[in-house]
């Protein structure tokens, strides 16, 4: 089965930019882009993903200044399955947590979950890719669809 | 027999979908390693677990909603704030330090 990098290469759900004054806001709605080109969200999808880390603070930036922005589950306006995966060049500023921890993100995984299975192989595999440091470096450098190939090339995760 | 042997387990996040079944993974990896076999191990959204919390021995959740489930811990339930949802280390430290674990 197809790897979840592998997914978002095939399915073009990638998006590479420099991120210079962008705010985290804008990030979240960039990183969905890729997913809304092919109609597994919905153009506002990413609003409600917004809403909630309004509310509850950036708790889906996690170590290695690595963001998931989602939702929930058979959320409106997701359709398909899928991760939007995106580079910044430039770190995105997401404020501080409760701790007063600055939180800064410059590779997102922002999921649509419309199948309870797909999504739950989805996180499965992006644990083990946000435990992997080496191989969330050489995502960080990637700037080419080949780029995030060769990186899970060289840095594989380790099977369960 | 060990300490979580048939204890009730929950994991919670804001949605229910995301850091919640990562927490959920990472206890599970915890629970093999001590070859431990809880009754019950869940994830769910805040808005749920907030009221079912209390009927769970020990509940994780990431560390902003901690708030949310002040209140439960009179009831006997255990509750683990997680910084790293996803570390199977840090869920192994808590219930170490909150003597869970043999």
């Amino acid at each position: 089965m197809a790897s979840v990098l592998q997914t978002i290469v095939e399915k073009k759900h990638y998006r590479f930019i420099d991120g210079e004054g962008v705010t985290w806001q804008e990030a979240v709605r960039l990183s969905a882009e890729s997913l809304v080109a092919d109609g597994s969200v919905d153009e506002d999808y990413y609003k409600q993903i917004v809403a909630c880390i309004e509310k509850y603070g950036p708790y889906v930036v996690f170590d290695h200044n690595v963001a998931m922005p989602h939702t929930t589950e058979n959320a409106e306006g997701a359709h398909k399955t899928g991760i939007g995966f995106m580079v910044s060049e430039k770190l995105i500023d997401f404020g501080v947590d409760e701790d007063g921890e600055e939180k800064k993100a410059n590779l997102f995984f922002t999921l649509s979950a419309a199948s309870s299975e797909e999504h739950m192989d989805n996180i499965q595999q992006l644990s083990s890719i946000f435990m992997n440091d080496p191989l969330l470096d050489a995502l960080a450098a990637a700037r080419t669809p080949e780029d995030i190939l060769e990186a899970e090339k060289n840095y594989p995760c380790e099977e369960d | 027999m060990a300490k979580l042997d048939g204890k009730r387990i929950l994991a919670c996040c804001a949605n229910g979908a995301g850091s919640s079944l990562m927490m959920e993974n990472a206890i599970k990896k915890v629970m093999k390693k001590y070859d431990i076999k809880p009754a019950e191990l869940r994830h769910c959204p805040v808005s749920e677990g907030k009221s079912s919390a209390r009927n769970y021995d020990v509940v994780f959740c990431a560390k902003p909603f901690a708030k949310t489930f002040e209140g439960c811990e009179q009831n006997g339930t255990v509750l683990l704030p997680l910084k790293n949802v996803m570390s199977d280390k840090e869920i192994e430290a808590a219930l170490k330090e909150a003597n869970l674990l043999d």
